[in-house]
């Protein structure tokens, strides 16, 4: 699915990511973990379009993506979370849901006035897979509130229904449970299951093993930048390596 | 009669010039400082044209496209960079179309300015009397209200809020900020040039002094103090600054004073828009948690 | 020949006052990331100030009347900052820009409102100059060249020798570190702005002595101070210098060619193009 080949990334002098080799394969839930400051994040905005690497090959579903702009890689079906949340604050629940869907013909400034029929359809359509999301994440009765007045957690709840609102062929989260009391983070590993059910690819940063263990098929494991191990979950976990690496020795 | 007519003409106006740039400001998030920019294209435009005979329909539309195509080419360089940087470009941009208006006086006039514009003639209707006159504005900004609103209320104008909000967010769920900035942008200069062409044939007589920072600060002080990203903000801005400015011309006071009067009258807007950014950001209307899709107008 | 080593000349010139404008400018956005829409106003004030100083009913010579003129322009700055960047230091770009743009309008009138409208000189003799190599030289222009060196120098020394530059720089990289770390980030500001409205004081004179006052002379040149500051790369002092005369020059050659009713757009020009560019160093998403 999503494929790494020998990226290099450094700022300064410091090499944030460096030939980084990794496939997705057909994992449906895929895991990133390492230390802090390991490139994580760097590797999400690589794959993201957000920076470009120096050297190396990022492919998605075969195809290139690497140095493409992140709405361009969005366009091609990933979509990601941020580990600081990024809803739109004095927009709606519904209208942070809304925005998601690509292509939406009330985009366009012409159909806006020649097609307004079938932008109407489109609105209800979306408005109705809206709600559902929506109701998935229990955030119904806040559905008209402006999203700068959720909490936390129910802001993280909407970042990823907004993910899957805009129906991508894979999801990258960066964190999805960081700071979230943990009927929470139940709440939010029910619905990737179900949405793993319903096809959806996931690639999903962590730092909380549980997680990792129960939703992931398989783990890439960072540290400084480097690509140190990967297995299944339960390997890593006793993977030598790794646990040098998170020690710190 | 007349002085109540004349006002309302300038609230209209205003409101229209207003409404534009709350659509860029306030729903856009855009920072935009040169906004009297297209304005005084809209102006220029229709005059010139109409002192040519050419016929109002067609210079009107001229001067909107005008206007709408300078947006166009200035946004292009210009709204890839952060806020202050594409705020200072605007501003320069203000001033560099000012001194077109004065140094190109073959085409323009240059400081003598144009005058003697001829009133509007729409499809065989004249507006000339002041009556008439409001009218033909009134139409106009209830025109732009109701374009601006549906606009506001699709999924475009969803997608110009969310780049105000967060346009990284809106970049990683495959929007193209930069493509919907510039169309955000090109709507609005379009609606400016539609106040300026109104004003141009109102005032009959204009010139590059007419085109300067005061009328930018004006219509910004408008859109914030009656409340940016909102619908009715505008107009209410419009009512209460257009009626201040304009009494104050007609309290007949010694023309001696009118050498303070002037710069007064700034520093107060000036100091009016400081404080209002210090105590109360949003203006008077706040914005809203109300759901604004297309689809569930119906449903309520 | 001498044509062009004279514009050259002023070039340079109209350059060295630029640059002070630059540095000021860049040196409040670096201390605190944004750019002072009223830094405009400082430089006109600046200049009217020492007007004041040398009218009635002060009537002092200008090497005293500059205490005072510079004083009150610093004063002005600091003022900016206490009562209106301050309160703003939290808010939202926007918020803030407009507010300044607020501040830079009620500035400018200020100035009409006291002075009027119409251009005024400080009123000195032109002296005669010298020739050298064909072009005129006078000795207003050698004061110019000169009290910019030394500006300079000050800066220089200040910033890279001082303690106080070695915490503005620290603020400069990261204010909520500097904070943190213990770094008197209030005083550093403080200098930023005594730094800032002193270039931006000095200038302002070099500039109405070169040619004239009016309340309106801050906006434009504004422009040319952030074109300038574009080209050297945003909080670099020494690009900022760099850029200054590159404008300058750009402008004094550029009227060989363009009107000269467009001498001010020359730098707008620049930036335009700047823009087009290397747009790609200043895309807003990476931050």
């Amino acid at each position: 699915m999503l494929e790494l080949n020998g990226v290099n990334k450094s700022f300064g002098g410091i090499q944030a990511v460096s030939h980084c080799t990794l496939n997705t394969k057909e994992y449906k839930i895929s895991g990133l973990i390492g230390p802090n400051g390991s490139g994580k994040t760097t590797l999400f905005n690589l794959v993201t379009g957000f920076i470009p690497p120096d050297h190396g090959e990022i492919h998605f579903q075969g195809k290139r993506i690497d140095g493409l702009l992140p709405h361009e890689v969005a366009i091609r079906g990933i979509v990601r979370t941020f580990q600081i949340t990024r809803i739109l604050p004095k927009m709606t629940v519904l209208e942070n849901m809304l925005i998601a869907p690509p292509h939406q013909t009330g985009e366009k400034f012409g159909s806006l006035w020649f097609k307004q029929k079938a932008v109407k359809k489109e609105e209800g359509e979306n408005r109705k897979k809206a709600l559902e999301l929506i109701d998935l994440v229990r955030l119904s009765h806040l559905k008209d509130q402006f999203a700068e007045n959720l909490s936390y957690g129910q802001q993280k709840l909407l970042e990823l229904a907004r993910g899957l609102m805009a129906d991508p062929k894979m999801i990258l989260l960066d964190e999805p449970t960081a700071g979230i009391n943990p009927i929470m983070i139940k709440t939010i590993m029910e619905l990737i299951l179900k949405m793993k059910e319903w096809g959806m690819f996931f690639f999903i940063i962590e730092h909380n093993m549980d997680v990792v263990i129960e939703l992931c098929e398989w783990v890439f494991v960072l540290d400084n930048g480097e690509k140190i191990a990967e297995g299944r979950p339960r390997e890593i976990q006793n993977d030598p390596r790794v646990i040098e690496a998170y020690l710190g020795v | 009669m007349d002085l109540f007519l004349h006002l309302w003409i300038m609230i209209l106006i205003y409101t229209i010039f207003a409404m534009s740039l709350n659509l860029e400001v306030g729903y856009t998030g855009l920072f935009n400082f040169g906004h009297v920019a297209f304005f005084g294209i809209g102006a220029y435009t229709s005059a010139l044209l109409t002192l040519h005979q050419v016929p109002f329909e067609l210079a009107f539309a001229a001067a909107l496209i005008a206007a709408g195509l300078s947006g166009f080419f200035l946004s292009i360089p210009s709204l890839r960079l952060r806020g202050d940087y594409f705020g200072i470009a605007t501003l320069g941009f203000g001033e560099i179309i000012r001194m077109i208006f004065q140094n190109e006086v073959w085409l323009t006039k240059g400081p003598m300015g144009l005058p003697g514009i001829p009133k509007p003639v729409l499809f065989s209707c004249r507006f000339a009397t002041l009556p008439q006159y409001l009218l033909l504005t009134l139409g106009f900004a209830i025109l732009t209200f109701l374009v601006l609103r549906f606009i506001i209320r699709s999924p475009l104008g969803r997608i110009f809020k969310a780049i105000r909000e967060d346009e990284v967010a809106s970049t990683a769920l495959g929007k193209n900020v930069f493509h919907f900035r510039i169309k955000s942008f090109v709507i609005g200069s379009v609606f400016a040039g539609l106040a300026g062409t109104l004003w141009g044939h109102y005032i009959t007589f204009i010139s590059p002094g007419d085109f300067t920072l005061l009328e930018t600060i004006l219509v910004l002080l408008i859109v914030v103090l009656g409340g940016k990203g909102t619908e009715w903000g505008p107009v209410l801005g419009a009512i209460v600054l257009i009626f201040f400015q304009e009494s104050l011309r007609f309290l007949r006071l010694p023309a001696e004073w009118a050498h303070y009067l002037a710069p007064l009258q700034q520093m107060i807007f000036g100091g009016l828009l400081v404080l209002l950014m210090i105590f109360r950001p949003e203006g008077i209307l706040r914005e809203k948690g109300k759901s604004t899709d297309v689809g569930t107008k119906r449903c309520q | 020949m001498s044509f062009i080593l004279q514009s050259i000349f002023n070039g340079l010139l109209a350059g060295c006052i630029y640059a002070l404008f630059a540095m000021g400018l860049t040196l409040i956005y670096g201390v605190l990331n944004f750019v002072n829409f009223a830094h405009g106003e400082l430089i006109m004030w600046g200049a009217y100030s020492l007007y004041l100083f040398m009218e009635k009913p002060f009537h002092l010579p200008l090497p005293v009347a500059l205490i005072p003129s510079l004083s009150l322009t610093i004063l002005l700055g600091m003022g900016m900052d206490r009562f209106t960047f301050k309160p703003l230091r939290q808010a939202n770009r926007l918020t803030l820009l407009i507010a300044a743009l607020g501040l830079s309008f009620l500035l400018r009138n200020g100035a009409q409102f006291f002075w009027g409208a119409e251009l005024r000189t400080y009123g000195f003799q032109i002296r005669r100059g010298w020739r050298i190599l064909n072009m005129s030289i006078t000795p207003n222009q050698i004061a110019i060249i000169l009290t910019t060196l030394i500006c300079i120098m000050i800066v220089y020394l200040l910033f890279h020798r001082s303690r106080l530059g070695k915490s503005m720089r620290a603020v400069s990289d990261n204010l909520e570190l500097a904070r943190v770390v213990g770094i008197h980030t209030k005083r550093a500001i403080q200098f930023a702005w005594i730094i800032s409205s002193s270039l931006a004081c000095i200038g302002g004179i070099l500039l109405a002595l070169d040619t004239n006052l009016q309340p309106g002379m801050g906006l434009i040149n504004l422009v040319k101070a952030f074109a300038a500051t574009l080209l050297g790369g945003v909080g670099n002092l020494w690009g900022a210098l760099l850029g200054g005369i590159v404008i300058g020059l750009a402008e004094n050659l550029g009227v060989l060619v363009i009107s000269t009713g467009y001498k001010d757009a020359i730098a707008f020009g620049i930036m335009v193009l700047l823009l087009l560019l290397k747009p790609s160093t200043l895309y807003g998403a990476q931050e």
